[in-house]
């Protein structure tokens, strides 16, 4: 295992030997891959989202827990691994619920190795663009809690565009008062304008600003 | 007697007999004279006869009527006779048969003794040196004049018996010529016989007249008597002058008395008062002929005789009683024939049902695994696209030059195990599917449940865990049946249950519970589904009844019909506490003994 930013690629399925083949191929190209024989094995485990990426191969039909209600138990949890379902014949419906529910893809067994390792890549990829948003999503909304109430409010108002003036009015407060908040607001955000801030708010909070 | 003269004579005698008839009113008196010699010959002997006894009966005129043996009898019996002159023998048979009496007796020529008068002579060809005594005629030919010939016949016939030769038993050949005697005669000096039977003085006479060269014949077995001639026996009283039953007492008495005047004839005959035929009487009974004839039956055929109405009724019955023998005989085989040809038909149909029902079976497994066919596709996936990953990854592997010897050694490992995987599923499939005979093995019941689950679980991904509660003591846990046609009831079974439990998603177990029932081993398994609607619950046995979209319908009909098969039966029921159905069904259970030696096979 290479340090911390190498991707990790789960495997969940049932049925042993396929499941070591799948883990034998990922390695063969050099993935850092994990086996897990069952979905309640994988939450047991609750293995942290890696730095380097990474993603989630899942059966879709397994006893007694499903690959779906992994999936549904993982959003519900706002894990932010990718899925990649493996489907048998005759499991299109379900392919298409896991879609719906947000899977990156679906593969129907039997599947050819280069499909299956380009999706393997291109859901790593996205877990690498997912783990960064989320990284900065994490570091706004901890820029935007060093605020108090009152900074966090004046701060809401500048980058919906309002001057101090209106800012005062609409809180009832001095002008001067506000140009303080807002000096404070600048100070502790590390933002030099109103458009800075409010890119800043909506990061921590798509809907920050309505 | 084949000459023109006799012809003549033989046309002319039916026209005497009318001519005869047609002069009865002159008071004719008829008398009867055996034609021995031929009838033109006694025309001519006795001719003479005729007219001086006319004379010496006035008014009367007399006919003779020249007959044979038989006829003479006819026309005794027909009253048309008032006389008649015959052989000692022929004489004796009348007497029993007609009634007739003898008024006189001839006596020849040369005879003193009216009582010894006829005897036989036996004659050969000279040369036939080997013929010298009656013994000699062993296995010879004898011709002779009639069986019914006094002494043309049964006088000697005396004699070859009392030589210990019986012609009856086939000793002597005998030839009979019929009348005349001169037949005879003829038959030895053509050879077509060995020897011939003559009238005592025939042979002398004829060589008198000339007929016969002399000395052509001789006669054998001479014996001396008071004959003048030659003779082969003893000699026996002379003809007899005989009346019949119905003619007068007068009549015979002036007759009687006409004969006795007569003077001696041409051959020196004359007529005597009646002899003695003691000596005929003897002969006839030792012969048992003529009134004797009755001695030569057996006291079984006259019991017979006597009985015959009985023993015809008799004869009737047992033939009545063979008859139906025969016919109960005929029915008993004709329903046994019946019965082997509705035997080999029923035969033949419990064939036929027994493939048709086989064919079924076959069916319903093939339809289990088309039912199953997803899943099994599936199944035989796995372990292919695993064996394609590693080969896929070692080649990787190896394009990258990153193929170790333990990666390699892994890869390998998996890759046949795999492929192993693959042929034991198409190898389980194949036995399932294959049609085959039937056949009857001990099992224990828990076993068969625990390979029916296995192959179970083996067709089916993420199939359904099975739950066994085994209740069955050590001594009763066998059955006596064909297991793979068990593994389809429980096959079948499983997979309804699991299918009513997809529907209403639940993860439960599937439960098999084995029992004793009585004398029988119960299967019960339970599913938690919702249950079986009324309306499916009626039909749930009938063939190709199917609540299923791809099902065939046959699948619980065919595991009925296995069940019962084995006599055992099988059943539905609600499961309690529901929701859920429970199918159950029983086979006999065998003895602990049977099943350890079943076992040890």
């Amino acid at each position: 295992m290479a340090g911390k930013d190498v991707p990790v690629i789960h495997v969940v399925d049932d049925e042993a030997p396929f499941r070591r083949s799948l883990l034998f191929l990922l390695e063969s190209m050099g993935w850092t891959a994990v086996g897990h024989e069952s979905a309640e094995a994988f939450m047991q485990a609750a293995p942290a989202f890696p730095a380097g990426g990474g993603c989630l191969v899942l059966d879709i039909r397994m006893p007694r827990l499903s690959g779906l209600e992994l999936q549904r138990r993982l959003q519900a949890g706002g894990s932010p691994f990718p899925i990649i379902f493996m489907t048998g014949h005759g499991d299109v419906e379900l392919a298409v619920q896991a879609m719906k529910a947000g899977a990156i893809d679906f593969l129907q067994k039997p599947f050819k190795d280069q499909l299956f390792l380009d999706t393997v890549e291109r859901a790593v990829h996205i877990s690498c663009e997912r783990y960064l948003e989320t990284r900065r999503h994490q570091e706004a909304q901890q820029v935007l809690e060093r605020l108090s109430v009152r900074e966090r409010e004046v701060a809401r108002l500048l980058a919906q565009g309002l001057a101090n003036k209106e800012v005062a009015r609409l809180l009832k407060i001095s002008d001067n008062t506000v140009h303080v908040h807002r000096q404070h607001v600048m100070e502790k955000t590390g933002t030099g304008s109103a458009a800075e801030l409010a890119r800043l708010i909506l990061r921590a909070d798509p809907g920050g600003l309505d | 007697m084949n000459s023109p003269a006799a012809r003549f004579f033989r046309r002319l005698f039916p026209a005497m007999l009318l001519l005869a008839a047609a002069v009865q009113a002159q008071e004719s008196v008829r008398i009867g004279v055996l034609a021995w010699q031929g009838l033109e010959e006694a025309e001519v002997h006795w001719s003479s006869l005729a007219g001086q006894l006319e004379k010496r009966l006035p008014g009367k005129r007399v006919e003779l009527i020249h007959t044979d043996l038989a006829g003479m009898a006819a026309a005794l019996r027909a009253r048309e006779l008032d006389f008649v002159m015959t052989n000692p023998g022929h004489y004796v048979m009348l007497e029993a048969e007609t009634g007739i009496s003898r008024i006189a007796t001839q006596v020849g020529s040369g005879f003193a003794d009216p009582a010894h008068v006829v005897g036989s002579a036996v004659v050969v060809r000279r040369e036939r040196q080997d013929i010298r005594s009656l013994e000699d005629l062993r296995g010879k030919r004898l011709a002779a004049v009639s069986p019914d010939a006094f002494g043309g016949y049964q006088v000697i016939w005396a004699e070859l018996r009392r030589a210990g030769l019986d012609p009856e038993r086939g000793q002597v050949a005998l030839q009979f010529t019929d009348f005349p005697m001169a037949r005879v005669i003829d038959a030895v000096r053509k050879g077509e016989a060995d020897a011939g039977v003559l009238r005592a003085c025939l042979l002398e006479y004829l060589e008198r007249e000339g007929v016969l060269p002399p000395g052509e014949l001789q006669v054998v077995a001479v014996r001396s008597t008071s004959s003048p001639c030659q003779v082969s026996s003893p000699l026996y009283p002379g003809w007899a002058f005989a009346a019949a039953a119905g003619t007068p007492p007068a009549l015979a008495r002036d007759v009687l008395l006409a004969l006795l005047s007569l003077a001696p004839d041409a051959t020196g005959s004359s007529w005597s008062v009646p002899a003695d035929y003691h000596a005929v009487y003897a002969l006839f009974r030792e012969l048992q002929i003529g009134p004797y004839a009755v001695l030569r039956e057996t006291a079984w055929s006259s019991l017979a005789r006597r009985y015959w109405p009985w023993l015809v009724g008799l004869l009737c019955l047992m033939l009545a009683g063979g008859a139906y023998t025969l016919h109960v005989e005929h029915l008993v085989q004709r329903r046994t024939r019946e019965l082997s040809r509705a035997l080999d038909e029923r035969h033949r149909l419990e064939a036929t049902l027994q493939a048709g029902q086989q064919q079924m079976e076959h069916l319903s497994r093939l339809s289990i695994l088309g039912e199953l066919a997803g899943t099994l596709a599936h199944e035989l996936n796995q372990p292919l696209a695993a064996i394609g990953n590693y080969a896929r990854s070692l080649l990787r592997r190896q394009q990258r030059d990153q193929l170790s010897a333990s990666a390699l050694q892994q890869a390998a490992e998996e890759i046949a195990g795999e492929s192993e995987r693959a042929a034991g599923i198409l190898a389980g499939i194949r036995a399932f599917a294959r049609k085959r005979a039937r056949v009857r093995e001990i099992c224990d019941m828990a076993e068969l449940v625990r390979e029916a689950a296995g192959l179970m679980r083996g067709m089916t991904a993420g199939g359904p865990k099975i739950e066994l509660l085994d209740a069955l003591p050590e001594q009763q846990r066998h059955v006596c049946v064909d297991p793979l046609q068990i593994q389809q009831v429980l096959l079948n079974l499983f997979k309804n249950a699991w299918d009513a439990q997809q529907g209403v998603h639940v993860e439960a177990p599937i439960e098999v519970t084995l029992q004793v029932v009585d004398t029988t081993c119960r299967i019960a398994v339970r599913d938690h589904g919702v249950g079986l609607a009324p309306e499916v619950d009626a039909h749930l046995f009938e063939a190709f009844f199917t609540t299923k979209p791809e099902g065939l319908g046959l699948g619980l009909s065919i595991c009925k019909t296995i069940v019962e098969a084995h006599a055992g039966e099988m059943q539905a029921l609600p499961a309690a506490p529901g929701p859920g159905t429970v199918f159950w069904f029983s086979l006999p259970l065998v003895a602990a003994g049977a099943a350890a030696s079943g076992e040890e096979k």
